[in-house]
């Protein structure tokens, strides 16, 4: 069974992010452990030592866990399975990285609310967190309906990371699996989105061989996908055009740059994304 | 609910008409159709001292009696709530104990009237609203003349910044795919989330809910009524999409997200919108815009 990690904090991405993780699990037998790691500045970490500071330690913790049991509780009635919340005190990602790599998680997902302004996605593709976690992350930054995956591939070398991580996860679901080439338009250049069966754009030959490459994965693990896009827009038409999914799934090596225009990509996708690094 | 239909003798009145049609359908509201003819003699038809007097059977209340069964062509006869007059014989209880069937004219149910007025149509639209309590004032246009009305007339525009109460302009140029709901989520009523609800469902449309966030970013009392208006909706079957936008973008935002057929801003007293938007800029967005704007009050 897929062992999924959840991060929660007591705010509306986490609420979203853990209402999609319970449909996820339904859908695909996940179970969910859940997190949550209580910050503290640097200066107010240590009021003592000793009797002191494990005393406060503990109260922390236990106000931590009452708060974050109230946000599980309110889900409990449509996520029965839902386990008492794992609470750390420290550094979110240090411990959140412990935790994936400790219990050998196959998920980590986490809340992000889609916001126009990119800064704060960037900032979450390039933290420690997301470059080091050894499992793929899903963002959820909204609740959708998991009706079916949309596998973005940029050229071949996205093929065998995306694809394995993909049927690991969702090899027992019965989820629609589209799989979509995107290229970005050029300035002023030609703009195109058609199904691989349609009739041929020039210059999308390369998008046929990268997408023929990812079905016969996909096929020799018993996973036949629906349909076929080629896609070349701006990052943003590319984004609406994806918000019909109710997950977006993308590999970005943990050594891509702030340039990355996928990235642009994804920070505009108000679907659920999965990001996969390795 | 009282909704304001103000139109002219341009096509899209007519789409407009019929959008209100399906909304009254939904909510039965009190509906008034307005037409209002101009003072002012159009630049085509000369200074004739003929064409400045207004006649029955002119062509403001032919349109005008055409919009009207038109609306009415909306509803099947026995459910209409606007059916003026219906007699027949009814049992009535005169006192404890004894009933008489007598002869009752029941009154509609829902009142539905076709005016016109005279003067400045911005003036008489918001007059009308005024006195009769509107709601809800509904007018078209189209981009193709700069969303404006006879004599080049913003009229749209004006009746938007001005009125009172919420003004829907639709513009049948662009299908609602999607709802852009920029609402304050300290004041926003119960009423606008639900007249948002009805259009969603009138147009089977998707929804997204705009928050606002400041430059350190959202604030925690935003995120629970975030999540109080996501709720809200959730348990009508509408699964909106949360974005959230800053202030200090809020041109670009709204410029961008326009694309998708309408666009709902509250602007009520104090708002943080009635604020951040001047006059000059919802008068561009809906001049310019070929989505439809809803000014929610």
């Amino acid at each position: 069974m897929i062992k999924a990690l959840v991060s929660l904090n007591m705010d509306l991405a986490s609420s979203i992010a853990l209402r999609y993780s319970c449909r996820l699990a339904e859908i695909i037998g996940m179970k969910l452990h859940t997190m949550h790691v209580e910050e503290v500045d640097k200066e107010g970490y240590s009021p003592g030592t000793g009797w002191v500071r494990s005393t406060w330690e503990k109260g922390l913790l236990q106000t931590s866990q009452e708060e974050i049991l109230q946000l599980i509780n309110t889900e409990k009635s449509s996520c029965p399975s839902l386990d008492a919340p794992i609470i750390r005190i420290g550094e979110r990602e240090e411990e959140l990285l412990h935790e994936i790599d400790d219990g050998s998680y196959d998920l980590f997902i986490e809340g992000v609310l889609h916001s126009f302004n990119a800064v704060n996605f960037y900032k979450k593709i390039q933290s420690k967190l997301y470059r080091y976690a050894s499992c793929p992350i899903i963002i959820v930054k909204n609740l959708v309906d998991l009706n079916s995956i949309a596998l973005l591939l940029g050229d071949d070398t996205d093929v065998r990371p995306l694809i394995t991580s993909i049927l690991k996860i969702f090899t027992k679901s019965e989820l629609t699996v589209d799989l979509i080439h995107y290229t970005f338009q050029k300035f002023k250049g030609s703009v195109f989105r058609e199904k691989v069966d349609d009739s041929k754009t020039p210059g999308r030959e390369n998008g046929d061989k990268v997408l023929g490459k990812a079905e016969m994965m996909l096929s020799e693990m018993g996973c036949y996908p629906k349909d076929s896009w080629v896609i070349q827009d701006s990052p943003k038409k590319i984004a609406d055009f994806l918000g019909g999914y109710g997950l977006v799934a993308a590999y970005i090596p943990s050594h891509s740059g702030m340039k990355n225009r996928l990235i642009e990509l994804l920070s505009q996708v108000p679907s659920a994304t999965l990001l996969c690094r390795r | 609910m009282r909704i304001l239909v103000a139109v002219d003798q341009n096509p899209y009145s007519a789409h407009t008409v019929g959008e209100v049609a399906k909304l009254a359908a939904n909510t039965w509201a009190n509906v008034s159709l307005l037409g209002v003819q101009s003072k002012r003699v159009p630049k085509n038809e000369g200074s004739d001292a003929k064409t400045r007097s207004w006649k029955t059977d002119g062509p403001l209340p032919n349109v005008l009696s055409a919009y009207r069964d038109n609306f009415l062509s909306y509803f099947k006869e026995e459910d209409c709530p606007y059916t003026e007059r219906e007699f027949g014989y009814k049992m009535i209880e005169l006192r404890k104990g004894l009933w008489e069937e007598l002869y009752v004219c029941k009154s509609a149910k829902k009142n539905f009237r076709a005016l016109i007025r005279i003067g400045n149509p911005v003036k008489e639209i918001l007059a009308e609203a005024k006195e009769e309590e509107t709601d809800l004032i509904v007018l078209g246009c189209d981009t193709s003349q700069g969303c404006s009305w006879e004599n080049n007339m913003a009229v749209p525009q004006k009746v938007a910044n001005d009125a009172a109460c919420s003004v829907l302009v639709a513009k049948k140029e662009k299908k609602v795919e999607r709802i852009v709901c920029c609402l304050d989520h300290d004041r926003v009523s119960q009423q606008s989330l639900e007249m948002i609800n009805q259009l969603v469902t009138l147009h089977s449309a998707k929804l997204t809910i705009v928050g606002f966030a400041e430059s350190e970013g959202i604030k925690t009392r935003v995120e629970k009524k975030l999540d109080n208006v996501l709720r809200y909706y959730h348990e009508r079957d509408i699964e909106p999409w949360i974005e959230i936008a800053e202030l200090s973008s809020l041109d670009t935002f709204i410029a961008q997200e326009a694309q998708w057929g309408l666009m709902a801003l509250w602007m009520g007293k104090m708002s943080i919108l009635e604020k951040a938007l001047p006059k000059s800029k919802v008068k561009k967005l809906i001049k310019g815009s070929e989505s439809s704007v809803l000014i929610l009050r």
